[in-house]
């Protein structure tokens, strides 16, 4: 697999990929920004948010356990997955228990995150997924590019072509709104059809059990509803104590997520389908899993627990907006992605991923759950620094100039003997191509620094 | 050891405090709502291009089958509804209409008997059990809503159903859109592209 | 009262453009400080500490807390420094209990210069002139670790003659990043390239911000593209030093 720096420059490259994450982010970013500001303190409404998720992670296990009781006692079955393999075996298990020859799948992050598309795959599974874009992933066997879009860094000329190869009557005009059609003309029927529904959850509810999604589509109802079988796959971290603290929590992300104030369609499953009830499944299971967040809460990212998946932090990158969800090479792309990528990867595997930010601070600023994402992403690299996985190139030249910076008077002698050697590269008051900093002096001019430097003139200044 | 205890074993800590959880709650941020002006937020918020959907008053229930004959001409369909077994819907005099209680792949329109309407966000709150299906409110073309005005409340808090919890509790806010392709909004991407609130007076 | 300064001048600054230095030392004299550069300074760490290399960027907070500890205030002529001693330098120490308070002592003195100069001391520049239309940009840390926004902007409205033009995503990063702008070249370009583009768009005739840094960063791409666009650290205007060479300008 090619490294970061190659597919960051393969997008930065694409054209019409900068357009596409331009297009959608961008709207996102305003219409954020709208809502945000007819919010009355939103600031104080982050604190509350990320209160709450520090709260629930700081006695995890107990509401774990109480949700598995309340959970239970309405009938659903909670099954606990140490890994993503793990998880991946209890889903195919129930499905091969329930005799599933299709699946319906509600877009979930989780499941891109422990693999279950391939595991069901390998499974011999059919899976439909329902969710507009993630269709679209499907159809174009690609990984999503962004937690909320996955699709975003598709166009509209590229999905007219995948849907009138695969689908069975395809759209015949070339409009957004046709192709939309012709999803649903496809998708509608595969749903009915399906054994087992899949979804992950936004929130579990610990006093009453419950499950919530939301999507904007209706695809998790109609992909939940009429199977035989519903299952959950959630992370351990998506606890709430009870339904008003969910409110909250619901209340901060469509307007961090997408500008709204609310997803269309926000829905509450408390076990299976009830005696008398005219739809709903037979069978509820929960998969719940760590797949290294309880590890995470151990080792200095308890902060990351609070995210609610809301791409707040990725619609405001600058990184992302220039290269994409997909150059990340992770499960999840952006600040949030650059944090969680090297728990599940890998340090080593992923270690780019957080040199590759500017530290600008605009993730942290719009996180609705106040995430430190710079802060995180600096002990990554001191961890990667301890490891030694930094590139030998970068250690040595940085502990050269400390050596020298730690020292004053050679400090003095060493910066003015560097103003001279960059004065004698200048032509007029720029450099426009610089030793060692190749990478500055390849795309911008260097300005040619003063005669003497600041202590240098200072000081003659002084005995004057 | 199984994945339970091992996930149980790295949680070890003091169970939470029912007033440190309760007192996150304490006077939460939210959007402004006139408290005595429930309708017209309520209606408002319906009318904003994230939700879009239309409405229609009734003074009683007897004018609920003539109400959605009018939505249902004035958008060209057929008088054939997808209707629950709600005892106040199965009540009213259905005459000129074709009724189902189970909607069909491509229903056209489906009605149902919202629990709450929220002036906060223009919710309709909802509830599944034997005379509430689920499934008829996702699936139709039209969804037509019928909410007593007495049964608008102010903020989301006021959505959730105390005690025991039925299979599922949801709020619709709006129709069925996406913006998945190119960040265009398409409404109806799987499930109701029309959303029709009825609000009786009575 | 005469209040006794320490200005911290960053490594920065000390190197590509001691002009900012004493553009620095004129506007706090004239502000009525009496300002010391301290011998021992030289770098504050932000590499280091940003590279992950914490060892040295202790080392050289020790070295730089040293410096600047006896003296009432210090100042400093950029955000992002600024901003590693009030902010990172307490959490690099948050297990050394000596040094933690000896960090914390000097964070709570250290002032980025324009904030300096309008919220301590209340001061703004008199009879300065110039007649130009500038723009303005925040840097990162400036604007989100030390809340500076409204600050520079105050002292730059008491300068007869300047008028302003607002930059489109003014908060939004110029893609320096310290170290970034050389690890991540081509990102960094791509970044810088629309910034320059924005900043292009306005039609001033002058570029402002607070840090060195990302002043370079947006020059050099300025004027790699050909803009006419001429780029100074804010506190030049305010202390009276816009008649000097523009960044990259020979003097």
């Amino acid at each position: 697999m090619s490294g970061f720096k190659d597919r960051a420059d393969l997008a930065l490259a694409d054209r019409i990929l900068k357009v596409a994450v331009e297009r959608t982010a961008g709207t996102a970013e305003a219409k954020r920004a709208v809502a945000v500001d007819a919010f009355p303190d939103f600031e104080a409404a982050r604190d509350r948010a990320a209160a709450i998720k520090d709260h629930v992670v700081a006695h995890l296990g107990a509401y774990l356990e109480q949700f598995e009781a309340s959970a239970t006692a309405a009938g659903a079955k909670v099954h606990w997955a140490s890994t993503a393999d793990e998880a991946c075996r209890i889903v195919i298990d129930i499905c091969k228990a329930a005799g599933a020859k299709s699946v319906a799948r509600s877009k979930s992050m989780l499941g891109e995150e422990i693999g279950l598309p391939h595991a069901l795959a390998e499974a011999g599974i059919g899976r439909v997924e329902t969710d507009l874009a993630e269709h679209i992933i499907q159809l174009a066997d690609e990984r999503p590019s962004h937690i909320i879009w996955p699709a975003m860094h598709k166009t509209r000329e590229q999905v007219s072509a995948l849907f009138k190869a695969k689908h069975r009557s395809p759209h015949a005009e070339e409009t957004i709104a046709a192709m939309a059609e012709s999803a649903r003309r496809e998708l509608r029927t595969q749903m009915l059809g399906a054994d087992v529904g899949i979804s992950g959850a936004n929130f579990l509810i610990a006093d009453t059990g419950a499950v919530c999604t939301v999507t904007n589509e209706g695809n998790a109802e109609l992909s939940l509803v009429p199977p035989r079988v519903h299952i959950v796959t959630a992370g351990i971290e998506k606890i709430v104590p009870s339904m008003p603290h969910a409110i909250h929590m619901l209340r901060m992300l469509a307007r961090s997520a997408t500008g709204a104030a609310l997803t269309q369609y926000t829905t509450f499953y408390t076990g299976p389908k009830r005696a008398g009830d005219r739809d709903g499944p037979e069978e509820m299971h929960i998969v719940l899993v760590d797949n290294g967040r309880t590890k995470m809460r151990e080792e200095g990212l308890a902060e990351m627990l609070r995210c609610i998946r809301c791409g707040a932090c990725m619609n405001h990158c600058v990184v992302f907006r220039q290269i994409g969800g997909h150059a990340y090479g992770g499960t999840y792309p952006g600040p949030m992605g650059a944090v969680l990528t090297p728990v599940f990867d890998g340090l080593k595997e992923s270690r780019e991923l957080a040199n590759a930010c500017t530290l600008n601070g605009k993730c942290q600023e719009v996180c609705p759950v106040r995430i430190p994402l710079p802060t995180l992403l600096r002990g990554w690299r001191e961890k990667s620094w301890r490891e030694g996985l930094e590139p030998t190139s970068m250690r040595a030249g940085l502990s050269l100039w400390a050596w020298v910076a730690t020292r004053p008077r050679l400090y003095r002698l060493g910066t003015g003997m560097a103003v001279r050697a960059m004065r004698m590269l200048g032509r007029k008051g720029w450099i426009d191509k610089l030793p060692l900093v190749g990478g500055w002096t390849r795309y911008r001019d260097m300005p040619k620094p003063a005669a003497r430097t600041f202590m240098a003139q200072y000081k003659k200044e002084r005995r004057s | 050891m199984s994945a339970r205890d091992t996930i149980f074993a790295r949680l070890k800590g003091d169970a939470p405090s029912k007033a440190e959880a309760d007192a996150l709650l304490i006077a939460p941020e939210r959007p402004r709502v006139d408290e005595a002006a429930l309708e017209a937020e309520f209606l408002a918020r319906l009318a904003l291009p994230s939700i879009s959907a239309t409405h229609d008053v009734i003074d009683d229930m007897a004018q609920l089958p003539a109400a959605v004959a009018r939505y249902l001409e004035s958008q060209n369909e057929a008088l054939t509804l997808c209707m629950p077994p709600d005892p106040r819907l199965v009540a009213c005099d259905w005459q000129g209409f074709t009724l189902h209680d189970r909607a069909a792949p491509d229903e056209a329109a489906a009605i149902a008997v919202a629990r709450r309407g929220i002036a906060e966000s223009g919710s309709l709150i909802f509830e599944t059990g034997p005379t509430a299906p689920m499934l008829p409110n996702f699936l139709a073309l039209h969804h037509i809503v019928l909410l007593r005005v007495d049964d608008i409340m102010p903020y989301l808090e006021d959505a959730p159903l105390p005690g025991v919890q039925p299979r599922a509790h949801y709020w619709i806010t709006g129709v069925s859109g996406t913006t998945d392709i190119e960040g265009t909004y398409v409404r109806g991407a799987h499930g109701p592209r029309f959303l029709h609130v009825l609000l009786l007076r009575q | 009262m005469t209040k006794s300064v320490a200005l911290f001048v960053t490594c920065l600054v000390d190197m590509m453009r001691p002009r900012i230095g004493f553009a620095a030392i004129r506007a706090l004299e004239a502000a009525g400080c009496e300002v010391v550069v301290p011998e021992g300074q030289t770098c504050c760490g932000q590499p280091a500490l940003n590279s992950g290399d914490r060892d040295h960027a202790m080392a050289l907070a020790k070295q730089t807390i040293a410096a600047l500890e006896p003296y009432e205030a210090v100042v400093v002529p950029s955000g992002s420094c600024a901003g590693t001693i009030r902010c990172h330098y307490p959490e690099i120490f948050e297990h050394d209990p000596l040094w933690l308070a000896r960090a914390q002592a000097v964070a709570g003195k250290t002032f980025e210069v324009m904030a300096y100069l309008d919220e301590v001391l209340g001061w703004k520049p008199e009879g300065v002139r110039v007649d130009a239309r500038a723009t303005y940009h925040d840097s990162c840390s400036g604007l989100r670790e030390l809340g500076i926004k409204a600050q520079p902007r105050r002292l730059l409205k008491a300068i007869d003659g300047l008028s302003f033009a607002p930059l489109q995503g003014e908060e939004t990063c110029c893609g320096f990043g310290g170290t970034f702008c050389v690890k991540y070249p081509a990102i960094s370009n791509a970044i810088v390239g629309e910034k320059a583009d924005a900043i292009d768009a306005t039609g001033a005739d002058l570029l402002l911000a607070g840090d060195l840094g990302c002043l370079m960063n947006m020059a050099g791409k300025l004027n790699r593209k050909g803009s006419k666009v001429r780029a100074y650290h804010a506190i030049e205007l305010i202390a009276g030093m816009a008649d000097g060479p523009a960044i990259g300008e020979e003097a």
